[in-house]
């Protein structure tokens, strides 16, 4: 292990003095002071940011929890209006699920995820800042409305027709659908970064099924994220546009039914649980090992669960609506399916018994934090289990029985486990230990506060006490569990500002804290500590899925540059790319240094928020415009463009660059992006057949009014530029670069040409958008199409520009091949488009 | 059959997400069908649950049942042939397989006993 | 401060603050209540308690058991094993616990709870049910009773029901979602604008219940309280008669005394309110038999006399937000004399 890797390492050459390596590699990689420091794409930095902003999204969620429990400990309580209270409930839901549970635990992604996996840095640094700078801005948006007493006001799930114009006049629900969106950007960036980087950039040898568990989890999480989230970004703008501009989709009147928005909620809201609870339960499989001093029992049951887990939970959003009236036929299947998920949560508790039954278990701090986390989990778990039950699930739906229950499992399944991965990963941070005085007062008093906050709530459910409501009235028999509930909250809020007074001070009172202090067996503990913006000097070969548990001596080797690409002459920050399943090396990857474009596009992205809440149309569409141009103009500085990668030279016997191949980690976010995008259009072709087949007052005109002649010109046009892409790809393929610009121009004009017509079809269709959902739906499907049509036209007019600049060609023909994966997504999505909305109607009628 | 299960080369990762998937599309088709159904021709409550609609639903979760079978079953003998990382592919698909197969069954079995539209 | 007179819903009343104990809190006086699930009213309710009660100690044995093995695990010696033994045991904690016991205890459980939920299907029945219309607003309650003998009934926040037999409540929205919810009777129905959908309860006999709209529903979610109370056969038949709208028509007019308050009326409230004989429905509750009523408000407060011209001067501060304009512009006399007449509406 500790010998050089001949093949990789530059011939002849014994590894270079690692003091003038590291100093080199961080004149590569440091971070800039100052106001450059907003330009840093560093994962480290970023993880870090991300967590201390959710640390402070978390704090005022908390303080909104202390305002609801302090109004309801008493009976017949003024100390919020009803107006107020229903603001601070909605914002507490909101605040902890959008802008806490998830941006943290994809900030510790981000930050853990190339460490363990031996990477220098997540895939495509400029969007993991995009995706910072687009939660912080959206954060900040949403968490203002508090401060202007605008707040949404209408429950976290907004349901519809509450949330629409007609009943929440003010700009509360304007600011949650616009301000969740926006965060939902960064959600999704990170998501499809954390995918490609799992699967494309893990160091040489770690195959599939010697990954570490933890990125199992969090390669599940991020696929649920880009599946998961776009149904609830397709009903915020539907119901965004329903308010602002008037198109009846949940508008029964209209054609459209307020349960379509329940769908498209929930269908994102129940894989939401598990997103929360798939990377907490990581931390514990992470943990559970190291304390138990022996490998993991079962790691392929671990990862059949997490499978399991990630796909069963798409097939419960209904157990949220069983009282909506759905045949119950219906909720049996979602009955049974919830219980299903039971099995896969019993292997993995199983699976850690198992682990610590059979290795020698200490007691440190963090498994303190782990027992916790059983204990209530467990218990939330089995009321899970009762909640599926339909009969059950009727009465107490929408008590306090479900506050509790979700309580259990969101503070206990992920909570818990945070904290216990932060009291573990401390010491790599800082370079310090956590007090463990501090810390286990901390624990014990959040731990019993909590239980007597939600488990006293379970009975006042029983008793009958609703959710959301403002106050109750004395004789109900619900006084002293209120009061026992309020009181154990705050006992909790003590034991948090402990856990966070502990993290603050540890850094600068902490002892120094060993190298790997807990003897844990990842890569990560390999950094130095803290650690630095390259993580590692040289990156190993992984024989096994213990690395440092089987050769101690790795980190001083790859510190001393003994392994792979411990070379910084070139001036790029490199890492490897290889293959997904085996772990071969394929490329070098190259990653662009730090930028200033995605901040400026996120404050571009911020105006259009602001500029729709105020309703300034014509400043929102500047600001799409210049945001467009931001974007584009980061995609410029890609490929051989010379601030990509300024020396594209590679040592004897490495591979060549990624942006000199055909298969760079670039393909991999396009097709992860697009799997977001076709659960997107997914959503939109649900939203069309549901309210066709199930709207109570659905009106659909006997003809069509689209053009099917001219939808079909449209297809056919983008039909034949896509097949003269793969030409030319196929051609790159061969090294052939012949009329490859004049190429790009022509099927660029295509795209156009595409565009145009359909724009023909739209404005000639004549469309009473706000009229019928009919109309509506119809024109939010071609206003897909031209969005996307317009947006493969210009990509590939940009493509033909970079021919002539020398940025492509058959030297560096990567991008092509990357466009050409767009283009077929349009293809195939606008022939179902024209199939679903102008074909089907003829045939079937209405 | 061999040859069929041969070509679907059942040693790869993407066999852990082909039989939820298809467990997915079969829940999605089940339950779609059966609202669908509901909207446009439901049958009378009197007919209990002797109605085109269980029947057809049950049709499709058998169909959905073999299939899924088959491949639990080929995944379990090919991880059998092989050592390493292509075992323990196999085994863990064999193992979603078999878990989609049961999730099949376990959720179908409202079928047999709920009147469709009520 | 909350100007409540008398709150409504307090014939059961059960002593607060039995903190002594809480475990005995729990199970002497815990139970009972208004709007307790725990304490069933109807074979529907009585038959998910008992599914509570069983899933309640067969959850409580798994998770004893398994945070005792946990527990456990950190206690124990050391043994050395084999990797074989290793794998045995692993194998055993993993199909037995990860396996066996969820799917045993999942398939034991839907076969429990599917028959139970059937109860509360409208399935057809050798004799059709009494039918209960029961119609959300935000944030009142608008009951109708369309097979009544003569002709419909219509009344507000309150739901008089017979008992010992089914009843299907058809219910709908006329705004929002809300959801109709007696705990004591049995599972919640979602009220959606646009559809109608059907719960069956049943009363096991004469007695008053809680209710509260349980689907958050605006400003007022919480003073959206309905009044419900399960009656004889007999005396249930006797309530719809009285409520026939020839009889109401007679009382409308009956009386000179009250002749400008109903002037009062006509000129104020009659573009929103029906008053049998005067004016026709509106958008807000009907008060044709509104002094025969327990509560104003949709349970804000008990009716009693001068409630109601309590009510019509401070409802903004009573209910903050309710959809009924604030009467600053009338003049006191005229609203006492407007409450004064009202709480005469009854049958």
């Amino acid at each position: 292990m500790t010998t050089i890797n001949r093949e990789v390492t530059p011939q002849g050459d014994l590894p270079e003095n690692p003091e003038r390596l590291h100093n080199d590699l961080h004149e590569i990689w440091g971070n800039p002071r100052g106001l450059k420091a907003l330009t840093i794409v560093n994962h480290t930095t970023l993880g870090l940011r991300f967590m201390v902003t959710g640390m402070v999204f978390f704090l005022i969620g908390g303080l909104l929890a202390m305002l609801v429990r302090t109004q309801l400990a008493l009976p017949d309580q003024d100390f919020m209006s009803p107006d107020i209270y229903n603001q601070v409930i909605t914002m507490h839901g909101t605040v902890m699920m959008f802008l806490f549970a998830i941006p943290m635990l994809e900030g510790l992604a981000i930050y853990m995820i190339p460490k363990m996996i031996g990477a220098r840095d997540l895939v495509c640094p400029r969007l993991t800042s995009l995706g910072y700078w687009c939660y912080l801005f959206g954060g900040i948006i949403l968490t203002f409305s508090l401060v202007l007493e605008m707040a949404p006001d209408s429950g976290w799930f907004m349901y519809t027709p509450l949330s629409s114009s007609e009943y929440s006049p003010n700009l509360g629900s304007d600011f949650w659908l616009l301000g969740i969106t926006f965060v939902e950007i960064s959600a999704l960036s990170a998501g499809v970064e954390l995918v490609v980087s799992i699967l494309r950039t893990r160091t040489q040898g770690m195959a599939l099924h010697k990954m570490p568990l933890f990125a199992w989890y969090i390669l599940a999480m991020a696929l649920m994220i880009v599946v998961g989230f776009p149904p609830l970004i397709l009903g915020s703008i539907l119901l965004e546009l329903e308010r602002a501009v008037g198109m009846p989709f949940f508008e029964v009147a209209g054609g459209g039914d307020p349960i379509l928005w329940q769908h498209l909620f929930w269908l994102f809201g129940h894989p939401e649980v598990y997103i929360i609870f798939l990377p907490a339960a990581g931390i514990v499989s992470t943990l559970i090992p190291v304390f138990a001093g022996r490998p993991i029992v079962g790691y392929g049951w671990v990862v059949f669960a997490i499978i399991t887990t990630g796909f069963i939970s798409f097939g419960l959003w209904v157990h949220h609506m069983f009282t909506v009236g759905i045949p119950q036929l219906a909720q049996a299947f979602f009955s049974a399916a919830s219980m299903l998920v039971a099995v896969p949560t019993a292997i993995q508790v199983f699976v850690w018994l198992a682990t610590l039954w059979l290795g020698k278990p200490k007691m440190k701090l963090p498994m303190l934090w782990i027992m916790g986390f059983l204990i209530i989990f467990v218990c939330g778990g089995l009321t899970g289990v009762m909640l599926a039950l339909v009969p059950f699930n009727w009465q107490v739906h929408d008590t306090h029985f479900v506050v509790a229950h979700m309580h259990y499992v969101l503070v206990g399944g992920m909570f818990f486990p945070l904290i216990a991965g932060l009291y573990y990963w401390l010491p790599l941070f800082s370079g310090r230990m956590p007090s463990e005085t501090l810390g286990k007062w901390g624990f014990w008093l959040t731990f019993l506060g909590f239980n007597g906050t939600f488990l006293i709530m379970h009975w006042t459910g029983l008793l009958g006490m609703p959710r959301r409501v403002y106050s109750y009235e004395t004789g109900m028999g619900w006084d002293i569990f209120n009061l026992l509930s309020s009181m154990s909250s705050f006992v909790m809020s003590a034991g948090i500002a402990m856990v966070l007074l502990d993290f603050a001070l540890h850094f600068r009172f902490g002892k120094p804290a060993k190298h790997n202090p807990w003897n844990a067996d990842t890569l990560e503990w390999a950094n130095s500590m803290p650690p630095s913006a390259y993580n590692f000097v040289s990156l190993p070969k992984i024989e096994t899925r213990h690395p440092l548990w089987d050769d101690p001596d790795l980190p001083r080797a790859m510190a001393a540059g003994e392994h792979s690409l411990a070379v910084a002459t070139h001036g790029r920050r490199e890492m490897w790319g290889t293959d997904p399943l085996t772990g071969k090396v394929r490329e070098i990857i190259h990653l662009p240094g730090n930028s200033w474009w995605p901040l400026f596009a996120a404050m571009a992205l911020a105006v259009v928020c602001i500029s729709l809440l105020t309703r300034l149309y014509p400043l929102a569409g500047i600001a799409v415009v210049i945001a467009a141009l931001f974007l584009l103009r980061w995609s410029w500085e890609n490929g051989a463009h010379p601030k990509a990668a300024p020396d594209a030279h590679v040592a004897p016997g490495d591979p060549s660059l990624h942006s000199r191949t055909m298969d760079g980690p670039g393909l991999w976010a396009m097709s992860i992006t697009m799997l977001a995008n076709g659960s997107f259009f997914l959503s939109y072709l649900f939203g069309w057949f549901y309210l066709w087949t199930v709207s109570p007052e659905w009106r659909m005109p006997e003809t069509s009014p689209l053009s099917l002649v001219g939808l079909v010109v449209a297809a056919v046009a983008l039909t034949v530029g896509g097949g003269i892409l793969e030409k030319l790809v196929r051609g790159l393929r061969q090294q052939r670069d012949a009329g490859l610009a004049i190429g790009m121009f022509s099927i660029s004009a295509l795209g156009f040409v595409q565009v145009g017509v359909t724009l023909w079809v739209l404005l000639s269709a004549n469309l009473a958008v706000t009229e019928t959902s009919h109309d509506a739906i119809i024109m939010v499907g071609l206003a897909y199409a031209l969005l996307h049509g317009g947006l493969g036209a210009v990509l590939t007019l940009l493509q033909g520009l970079r021919v002539g600049y020398g940025y492509v060609g058959a030297h560096a023909p990567f991008e092509p091949a990357v466009v050409a994966q767009l283009w077929r997504y349009n293809v195939v999505t606008f022939w179902i488009i024209v199939g679903a909305l102008a074909v089907l109607p003829r045939v079937i009628g209405s | 059959m061999t040859t069929t299960m041969q070509r679907l080369h059942l040693t790869h990762p993407l066999h852990f997400v082909i039989g939820l998937t298809l467990w997915c599309t079969w829940f999605v088709a089940v339950y779609g069908g059966h609202a669908v159904a509901c909207a446009v021709a439901p049958p009378a409550p009197e007919q209990g649950v002797f109605t085109l609609v269980n029947a057809l639903l049950l049709v499709v979760s058998f169909v959905a049942i073999g299939i899924l079978a088959a491949l639990t079953v080929g995944c379990y003998r090919m991880a059998k042939h092989h050592q390493g990382r292509l075992r323990f592919n196999a085994t863990v698909s064999a193992g979603l397989y078999l878990f989609s197969t049961l999730g099949v069954v376990f959720a179908a079995m409202p079928i047999i006993g709920i009147p469709p539209c009520l | 401060m909350r100007l409540s007179i008398q709150r409504l819903t307090q014939q059961r009343v059960n002593l607060p603050g039995v903190p002594l104990a809480l475990l005995a809190g729990l199970l002497l006086t815990g139970c009972a209540g208004d709007k307790s699930i725990l304490d069933p009213a109807g074979q529907a309710a009585r038959d998910v308690v008992m599914i509570w009660w069983v899933m309640l100690g067969f959850g409580t044995v798994v998770f004893v058991t398994v945070v005792a093995l946990w527990l456990y695990a950190f206690k124990r010696k050391e043994v050395t094993r084999t990797p074989v033994q290793e794998r045995r045991i692993a194998r055993r904690w993993i199909i037995g616990g990860g396996i066996i016991l969820p799917v045993a205890s999942i398939t034991a459980l839907l076969a429990f709870g599917v028959p139970a939920g059937q109860r509360l299907l409208p399935l057809p029945l050798g004799e059709p049910p009494e039918v209960i219309e029961v119609i959300g607003h935000q944030w009142w309650w608008e009951v109708r009773y369309p097979d009544a003998e003569g002709g419909e009934v219509v009344t507000s926040n309150q739901l008089i029901m017979p008992a010992g037999e089914p009843v299907d409540f058809h219910v709908t929205g006329a705004d929002v979602i809300h959801a109709f919810w007696v705990p004591r009777l049995g599972g919640k129905i979602d009220m959606i604008p646009g559809r109608v959908n059907k719960i069956r309860l049943e009363a096991d006999e004469p007695a008053v219940f809680g209710a509260q709209c349980a689907e958050f529903c605006g400003a007022q979610h919480t003073q959206m309280q309905l009044y419900v109370e399960a009656v004889e056969r007999d005396e249930y038949d006797a309530w719809l008669a009285a409520r026939q709208t020839d009889e109401l028509t007679s009382l409308a007019e009956n009386d000179q005394q009250h002749e400008p308050a109903r002037e009062a009326f006509m000129t104020h409230c009659a573009s929103c309110h029906r008053v049998a004989g005067l004016s026709t429905a509106g958008e807000g509750p009907d008060l044709s038999d509104l002094g025969s009523r327990t509560s104003l408000g949709a349970g804000i407060m008990a009716m009693e006399e001068g409630a109601v011209t309590h009510w019509l001067k401070h409802h903004q501060r009573l209910k903050p937000g309710n959809k009924m304009p604030p009467h600053d512009d009338i003049e006191t006399a005229t609203l006492e004399s407007l409450g004064a007449w009202l709480e005469t509406l009854t049958p």
